[in-house]
């Protein structure tokens, strides 16, 4: 190793490590980014609210507006949506008494709420779901035997149900589809 | 420190019957109990909350926060947690060795305190050999980490331990090679001589008298970096590799013991570069007479002084990676040697050609370290510019935890 | 897992007193701070130098390629997430467009610009996480933390897109199962312009500092012949100096209507090939996906994203070999249909896993510390190598 090599290298390192220093200490004057949740956040902000709309949280079923088409349990890739649905001529029409998502199956794909006609499953920023138990982590939708929504022609006209379904196409009409209009 | 005994023994308040000794030898151990408890423990505790303070700024997140204002309890918390866990000794180990192993490495780092000059008076001893005392006793923790290596009966910890005797052992030359320019000019190896040697201004410390000594103190500080096993030269802790090198087998207290010692090292090695180099507690004469506000202002003098080098090495801790043991190995002979030993030879030379040193290079080369300082504070204006930050991401105050608002 | 044939060399001791050594054995892993996911090295190794590193895999094997024809064409999507959750978009898109290949589905153009998008921002992810593990296995712990708070900007921007940070499951069969939300493209150019100069400042910290470049250069260099012998892909075998990109050599989507470089390992600091070219190969990539970027968000076209395709996907019998060049190098999809809702068989091949070949070879007479060094440089994630 020549001279100048030696004298080079005791310089690069010199300069290379003095370099690294004045980042570090530059970092000593910025503003940490951290995020402390969850008893540490601004007043009445709830980080579930900062999350995008899209955000694919914990599953949830407004009954009110559910068709009964099944569409969400067949395309479920990991079977975690267990419905049963009859047809009851009485009732007039399907009735559900069973609306099943097992929460520590999900994979939180969204795979399910893409093919829902009302957006009646859709997921919710909400993602504080541990528990103490495996069972509490199936959520049964339906306590008592309900029966499936028809959408009417026109629009919905039921002042109840009328902000949950457009809540719910809201949802839906997130997704693309391929007859989105051009010029977005 | 005799000087009180005896003033205490004619004063009354200790029994005269007893012989001389036993007053000296009670009087040190209470000293030494004080100092331990009072000082040394708590210090190398609050190392560690400086560290992970200043380890989350400098990486854009808050250090611990929680316990205590600033997070400042939580050495506490973790050493209290730490004495109640459960106290494993793997069965394959050698136990004696094992359990001893992080008292020898508290012994080499604790008895360095008994050297160190914290002010006029308080120094347990002023020994005559005291810079090479301290140097001696800090080589002691390398037979600890051989014990803690060797009996964990773990090949990863030995790995660590040999890693760290041939580093610590290596790196004892130049450090020593750099304290040989001071002594030569202090002409005495007695720290409270060292110090009063030096001046209070900067530009009449060691670090400036010449040229030579200027860059034996970076060979210094670096020598003593690897001496404590931080980082770039934590090889034998490497966590990375070896999960915890040495020490991956301890557990509780043992463990803390071992990082105490590290901690506590930083604040040795801190006092004896403010010693040798930085002109020790000196103070402006100017200040008032009084003897108690004196050795006050002294010793807040000297803790500052070496607390800003606990700070530097902390800083090189997370900025710098990790080097590998044949490239110390070939840093510590092949450069730190040769060079430390021309700084020798450049010394002695200066002596003989300016006897009375020479105030004019002096006053040169302080001019020179304040522009190195500018130099510096000028790059790390140009990162924070390129970076392109707006006033809410920048904040000044070292406590902050304000988040950037989303 | 037993150690039949890997021999120990012993040395016994010599009639004239000289010393028996031994060599060490050692297990580094599967539970390690710096093996990247659960893989395990069988090392032996004399003191510090190494005489082999063997690799052992299969701690995370998932059946994800045999869970393929459980699930149907669509369902598989998420499961390609996982695949290699470190860089997911292009193991959707790979899946995407082998389906597409199958059953002659066209992509609309915007489609394959938000796919374009999708996936360089997660280049830019994936080499961030990457580049950052490595700094902290030599040591640095910093550039660690200083690389993943700039990849949660890109996690919030691509949680705006599609809902989610590690699995995104955005791309569908026919195109991109949203479209890019309003004020997204003027966040994402912002964050685009604020990203570049960080890359430098990253650069100014660790890339080019002494004790780093020291540990880098001239360790394990794979040589070209070596690369393309070995099957290495991607910013591997780009550090051994070969230009090969997917991207450029066998285009798909909208890359040739993009303008980027291809940039390659020149042996700056040791010599081409050593593991400072692998990784300095990462850091320009990077800058070079925020040039792709630019170009693609400025010039998104209007229009559907998706075409139409039915629930019940069929494609005809057949089979078919996607590429796509996914953070870790060229990722192979060969798929096989039988004509039914449900693929035939699925077949993945990533490029760690033609890496974790090449360690055995590099390791002889590395340094453990080495080792760490090699591993981090190839850029290995278990999942990909075990799926």
């Amino acid at each position: 190793m020549g001279f100048g090599t030696y004298l080079r290298n005791i310089k690069d390192a010199a300069l290379t490590i003095a370099d690294g220093m004045a980042v570090t200490f530059s970092h000593l004057v910025r503003r940490p980014y951290t995020v402390q949740y969850p008893d540490r956040l601004p007043d009445g902000v709830r980080v579930q609210d900062t999350l995008p709309f899209r955000y694919r949280g914990i599953l949830e079923v407004d009954l009110e507006i559910c068709t009964a088409c099944l569409a969400c349990e067949r395309a479920c890739p990991i079977d975690c949506i267990v419905i049963d649905a009859e047809k009851d001529k009485a009732a007039g029409g399907l009735v559900m008494t069973r609306f099943d998502i097992d929460l520590a199956k999900c994979m939180y794909c969204g795979l399910c709420s893409e093919p829902c006609p009302t957006g009646a499953i859709h997921h919710t920023p909400e993602f504080e779901g541990a528990d103490y138990s495996l069972e509490s982590m199936v959520r049964r939708f339906v306590k008592a035997p309900v029966v499936a929504y028809k959408p009417k022609k026109g629009g919905e006209t039921d002042p109840e149900i009328a902000p949950i379904l457009e809540r719910g196409m809201r949802y839906v009409e997130e997704f693309a589809s391929p007859d989105a209009p051009a010029g977005k | 420190m005799q000087e009180l005994v005896d003033g205490l023994i004619r004063s009354g308040l200790a029994p005269a019957a007893l012989p001389a000794w036993v007053h000296y030898l009670v009087a040190m151990l209470v000293f030494g109990g004080i100092v331990v408890f009072v000082f040394i423990l708590p210090i190398a505790g609050i190392t560690t909350w400086v560290e992970r303070r200043v380890a989350g700024r400098i990486q854009s997140r808050i250090g611990p926060n929680r316990t205590g204002p600033a997070g400042f309890l939580q050495w506490l918390a973790d050493g209290i947690k730490s004495l109640l866990k459960e106290d494993i000794v793997p069965v394959a180990a050698d136990a004696p060795l094992f359990k001893l192993a992080p008292y020898v490495v508290m012994t080499g780092f604790v008895g360095a305190f008994v050297a160190i000059p914290f002010g006029g008076p308080l120094i347990i001893a002023d020994l005559n050999v005291g810079i090479l005392y301290v140097t001696a006793v800090t080589a002691l923790v390398v037979v600890g980490i051989l014990m803690a290596g060797w009996s964990s009966n773990n090949k990863w910890s030995l790995l660590g331990g040999i890693r760290s005797a041939a580093q610590i052992v290596s790196y004892e030359i130049p450090a020593g090679l750099s304290i040989f320019p001071i002594v030569m000019l202090s002409g005495a190896l007695s720290m409270q001589s060292i110090i009063q040697a030096q001046g209070w201004e900067p530009w009449r410390w060691n670090l400036f008298h010449n040229p030579f000594v200027f860059v034996a103190f970076f060979i210094f500080f670096v020598a003593a970096l690897a001496e404590g096993n931080r980082t770039p030269f934590d090889l034998p802790e490497a966590e990375s590799e070896l999960v915890m090198g040495f020490a991956t087998e301890y557990s509780g207290m043992r463990n803390l013991l071992f990082f105490m010692a590290e901690w506590g090292n930083l604040y040795v090695i801190g006092a004896i570069v403010t010693t040798l180099f930085l002109g020790g507690w000196q103070i402006p004469w100017a200040l008032p007479d009084h003897p108690v506000v004196r050795t006050v202002l002294q010793f807040a003098c000297f803790f500052l002084k070496s607390y800003f080098w606990v700070f530097v090495a902390i800083w090189l801790r997370w900025t710098l990676p990790r080097i590998r043991v044949d490239q110390m190995m070939i840093m510590c002979w092949k450069y730190l040697v040769p060079i430390a030993f021309v700084n020798l030879l450049g010394t002695a030379v200066w002596m003989v050609a300016f006897p009375a040193g020479l105030p004019a290079a002096q006053m040169a080369l302080f001019l020179l370290g304040v522009a190195l300082l500018g130099v510096f504070a000028w790059r790390v204006t140009y990162h924070l510019r390129r970076a392109g930050l707006t006033r809410a991401e920048l904040s000044f105050n070292p406590l902050s935890t304000a988040r950037i608002p989303w | 897992m037993g150690l039949a044939g890997f021999e120990v060399e012993v040395q016994r001791p010599q009639a004239d007193g000289g010393l028996s050594t031994e060599d060490m054995t050692l297990s580094m892993g599967p539970q390690h701070p710096s093996t990247h996911g659960v893989l395990r090295f069988v090392v032996r190794a004399d003191g510090e130098v190494m005489k082999e590193a063997i690799p052992d895999i299969g701690y995370l094997h998932r059946s994800i390629e045999k869970i393929a024809e459980k699930v149907g064409w669509h369902g598989f999507m998420p499961y390609t997430d996982r695949v290699d959750y470190v860089a997911a978009m292009p193991c959707n898109q790979g899946w995407a467009m082998a389906a597409e290949r199958l059953a002659a589905i066209e992509v609309p153009k915007r489609g394959e610009y938000c796919r374009v998008i999708a996936t360089e921002f997660n280049r830019i992810q994936s080499h961030l996480l990457s580049v950052g593990s490595m700094a902290m296995d030599i040591g640095a712990y910093t550039p660690f933390t200083h690389a993943l708070r700039e990849r949660e900007y890109i996690n919030d921007l691509i949680e705006e897109l599609c809902g989610a940070r590690l699995t995104f499951n955005y791309m569908r069969i026919g195109g991109v199962a949203w479209d890019v939300p309003p004020a997204w493209r003027e966040k994402a150019l912002a964050y685009v312009q604020r990203f570049e100069p960080l890359i430098d400042e990253f650069n100014d910290l660790i890339s080019y500092n002494r004790i780093y470049t020291e540990r880098l250069a001239n360790v394990a260099v794979v040589t070209a012949e070596d690369a393309i012998d070995y099957n290495l892909v991607g910013p591997n075998l780009r550090g051994s100096g070969v230009r090969y990109d997917v991207r450029r050599d066998e285009p798909y989507s909208v890359y040739p209507e993009l303008d980027f470089e291809i940039p390659v390992g020149r042996g700056e600091m040791g010599r081409v090939g050593d593991c400072f070219d692998r990784y300095i190969v990462r850091i320009r990539e990077m800058k070079e996906c925020c040039k792709i970027l630019r170009q693609c968000l400025q010039q998104l076209p209007p229009g559907p994203v998706i075409t139409k395709v039915a629930r019940n996907f069929k494609p005809p019998p057949g089979d078919c070999y996607v590429r796509v060049e996914s953070a870790r190098g060229d990722m192979g999809w060969y798929v096989v249909s039988d004509g039914t809702a449900f693929p035939y068989r699925c077949k993945i091949r990533t490029g760690s896993f033609a890496a974790i070949s090449i360690v055995q070879k590099v390791s002889r007479n590395l340094m453990i510390a080495d080792l760490i060094a090699v591993i981090a440089s190839l850029d290995l994630v278990a999942p990909e190598i075990d799926r």
